[in-house]
């Protein structure tokens, strides 16, 4: 019962974000005009195919016209364009929420729909795709490395670790990219610089995906080298921490193996301000993954954004600005569940 | 701590004398920055191709000759006085004649000629320009008469006062046709000049070996080019001439596509990019010290209100809300300023209000109040200077996150094009697709730049931690 309260006033407060989030977004775009010539594109796209249903009925040029305007009247009405931005407000907000943000102007979707929904729920795998796993492949080498560092203070490799992490701070992800295209690619040509699959694709199943995982190497492999050195060293320092507590020592004292003093009495007891850690970390993760996708040509959202930007697709933007604080706001939700199966006190407190 | 005593500390380590080695180098080229450039460098030169038109295009930087590529220099002739005058009757025929030796077997990349401001008064002057080579031959590249008199002006007349005449042999007819013509001429060739479009300089600086135009050597040694303008009244005057032989290596830091010199370009973001982290960062330190010990101290409703706001602030995904909001809002740089400002002094005043409530239960704030202290005073005497170290290294370890973000901002494409910054040079080489073609000196130096910015900055951080944790100040001392 404790959790579920303590989750439910942390969705809560994370619904909240992205409704200021939204507001936000759909404030901007009514103050500045933006979402005027949004609605102006969608009503003009839906009068492109009345136009052309009724040419086939209506033969008379005139009443076609007149017929065309009373549609188009109706259009603006509904869509509310003909009231000032503040009223439409509530439906502004709910287009957002569904993506139903009519067409885009020059991208297209990988099979030809210009759909925004269509353009950008398509990308969303790939995002997903990139981002779980170079997470998952920094966090199991943070751990194992930040543990070891742990039982090893002053050595020479801990102190050049503390060097290195401090430094990524300094190395923005997209700038990796580029110096690993540079020597990977285009100097070594072991790596492709770019894309998704070879062109033309192999076929077949086992080797499609092998394809795959060769152009997914440089983008994660960029994204683990930008943020494991923090990581590796949060887990250290953490580790470190708990390590001088007095059960630690107790525990040592009953001449349990170290392994096991390490699992259950260090690791354990560091995870929630790990935790938190990882937390903070996610926003750098999300900024990171928009400009590496840019770096290496990865059809992801963060690629749609350069994109998007580059040919000026307004409703893409607001699209993907909404995506990506929902991808956002889900991963840290997980994170704050792992939180709180993490730290039994959060439960208790709650009560 | 006093302040001279935490850079004492702070100067002690390695990475502190490092980074305030790179500060201080920042800072110097930063303030002489603004002294020898104008302050509309960005729409004015950078962003202006006419300004850029004499330069060799994607050039690398001139000391990669020294590594053993034998490209041509780069050779711009400016002048305002002419080398030798002619008399004719009523015609004066001034000569601008530049000798240049050249020594690679790559001819230069192309020729130009720029006639500024011309003065006449009765017929037009003629302009030509010949190219003389070591072994004596000479080609006329250019001729043409200057545009006369029109029947709403007024003898005199002057023409190409605002913008030189510029001629780019290189890819001009007549100049193309007078190649060919000295090739018939003089080695009995027979070509065309459709034929040698693009290879002007490569037929003119060098010897015909065989039968066709395919088969050259290389011709080394002194080239004159002579600049005539011929006038034909006493008042008639010309304001400069300029001839360029455009090499295959360019400046310090080489050229971009466009010919811009990116060490001009290079340098012009070293202000800019400290004037983002510096100012970004203050502000946001302000801001959230302000509200973070407002928020600690007041409690209640004040508290609570604070609280949300940041916690709400820090929940927003930072780049993707920059991305809109610049989008939307347009791309200017005090915007992206404001928004990092916005959106960067909620992490602080999390942090120091949780500092000021373990501070406010202390012993000194209860005597202090003992004693009579007003509440401002105490929170600006006690709370704020105890916790100043603190909010110091916060500021520095903010500023590379703000030159980052603009950085990434700029390199989607969203900078502000009224100043060039790293990440703009940077985004440009790559939609150019200079990574896959190689052109290292465009894409290496500015990422370099930015990241040596936010090292100082991190080092500086990292040297502060003694003077934060005196438990690790000992162990230094």
């Amino acid at each position: 019962m404790a959790l579920a309260y303590t989750l439910g006033l942390r969705a809560l407060s994370l619904v909240g974000v992205l409704f200021v989030v939204l507001l936000l977004v759909v404030v901007t775009l009514g103050a500045t005009g933006f979402s005027d010539r949004m609605l102006t594109a969608i009503v003009s796209e839906e009068m492109r195919g009345t136009r052309q249903a009724l040419a086939e009925t209506i033969k008379d040029p005139e009443r076609l016209e007149e017929t065309l305007r009373e549609r188009r009247a109706e259009l603006e009405e509904f869509y509310g364009l003909d009231r000032p931005w503040y009223t439409r407000l509530p439906a502004m907000v709910g287009r957002v929420l569904t993506l139903d943000l009519g067409a885009a102007r020059n991208l297209r979707s990988f099979d030809g729909s210009s759909r925004v929904t269509d353009i950008v729920l398509e990308r969303v795998p790939y995002s997903i795709m990139l981002v779980t796993t170079s997470l998952v492949i920094t966090a199991v080498i943070g751990l194992w490395l930040g543990a070891k560092l742990a039982t090893r203070v002053g050595t020479r490799s801990d102190r050049l670790t503390s060097y290195l992490a401090a430094a990524s701070n300094a190395l923005p992800a997209w700038w990796a990219g580029i110096l690993l295209i540079l020597v990977l690619s285009f100097q070594l040509r072991i790596f492709p610089s770019g894309g998704l699959y070879s062109s033309p694709p192999p076929e077949g199943g086992l080797l499609r995906f092998m394809d795959l995982m060769w152009h997914a190497a440089l983008p994660i492999l960029t994204l683990v080298l930008v943020s494991v050195g923090a990581w590796t060293y949060v887990v250290r320092t953490m580790l470190l921490n708990t390590a001088q507590e007095f059960h630690v020592t107790a525990a040592r004292a009953r001449g349990l193996p170290e392994g096991q003093v390490m699992r259950r009495h260090i690791l354990r007891v560091a995870a929630p301000p790990i935790a938190t850690n990882i937390i903070l970390a996610l926003t750098g993760s999300i900024g990171g993954a928009i400009l590496t996708e840019t770096v290496f040509n990865w059809p992801g959202m963060g690629r749609l954004y350069f994109d998007a930007i580059t040919t000026a697709d307004e409703a893409v933007i607001v699209a993907l600005t909404f995506l990506f604080t929902l991808m956002y706001i889900t991963a840290r939700f997980v994170l704050e569940v792992l939180y709180v199966v993490l730290d039994p006190r959060v439960r208790y407190t709650a009560q | 701590m006093r302040p001279g005593e935490a850079l004492r500390v702070v100067l002690r380590s390695g990475s502190g004398r490092l980074g305030m080695g790179l500060l201080a180098v920042l800072v110097l080229v930063s303030v002489l920055v603004p002294f020898f450039y104008p302050l509309d460098f960005g729409l004015r030169f950078w962003n202006n191709p006419i300004a850029w038109a004499d330069n060799p295009k994607a050039a690398p930087p001139a000391w990669t000759n020294l590594l053993g590529d034998t490209a041509p220099r780069h050779r711009v002739f400016d002048a305002e006085q002419p080398t030798g005058t002619i008399d004719a009757g009523s015609a004066r025929i001034r000569q601008f004649a530049f000798t240049f030796s050249h020594q690679t077997v790559e001819p230069p990349t192309f020729l130009s000629v720029s006639i500024g401001a011309v003065t006449f008064h009765e017929r037009p002057p003629i302009l030509s320009m010949t190219l003389t080579r070591p072994d004596g031959r000479s080609a006329t590249l250019l001729q043409e008469a200057v545009r006369g008199l029109r029947p709403d002006e007024t003898s005199p007349v002057t023409r190409f006062a605002d913008e030189p005449r510029r001629v780019y042999l290189t890819g001009d007819a007549a100049a193309l046709g007078a190649a060919a013509d000295f090739l018939l001429r003089e080695f009995d060739l027979r070509t065309s000049g459709t034929e040698l479009q693009g290879r002007l300089e490569e037929v003119l600086f060098s010897m015909p070996t065989g039968e066709g135009v395919d088969s050259l050597a290389p011709l080394n040694g002194e080239y004159t080019a002579t600049i005539r303008v011929i006038t034909y009244d006493p008042r008639d005057s010309v304001q400069s001439v300029r001839f360029v032989a455009a090499g295959g290596v360019y400046g310090l830091m080489g050229t971009d596509t466009q010919g811009r010199d990116l060490a001009t370009g290079l340098l012009f973001g070293f202000p800019v990019a400290l004037l983002i982290g510096v100012l970004t960062s203050v502000a946001a330190t302000i801001l959230g010290t302000f509200f973070g010990i407002l928020s600690g101290f007041s409690g209640g409703r004040t508290d609570t209100i604070i609280q949300r706001v940041s916690d709400v602030m820090t929940n927003i995904p930072l780049l993707p809300i920059l991305i809109f909001l610049i989008f939307v809002l347009g791309q200017k740089l005090w915007l992206v300023m404001t928004i990092l400002v916005i959106f960067g002094w909620p992490g602080l005043t999390i942090i120091l209000r949780s500092m000021v409530l373990q501070v406010r239960s202390g012993q000194l704030v209860e005597a202090t109040q003992a004693l009579g202290a007003s509440r401002w005073r105490i929170m600006f005497r006690h709370v704020f200077f105890q916790m100043a170290p603190f909010i110091v290294a916060q500021m520095i370890f903010f500023t590379p996150a703000a030159i980052l973000a603009e950085a990434g901002l700029s390199f989607l494409g969203l900078g502000d094009p009224s100043l060039p910054t790293w990440g703009q040079i940077l985004e440009q080489g790559f939609r150019t697709g200079a990574i896959f073609i190689g052109y290292w000196w465009w894409i290496l130096p500015p990422g370099i730049l930015i990241v040596i910015t936010a090292m100082t900055f991190v080092l500086l951080a990292l040297a502060m931690e003694p003077v934060l944790n005196p438990r690790l100040r000992e162990r230094a001392a």
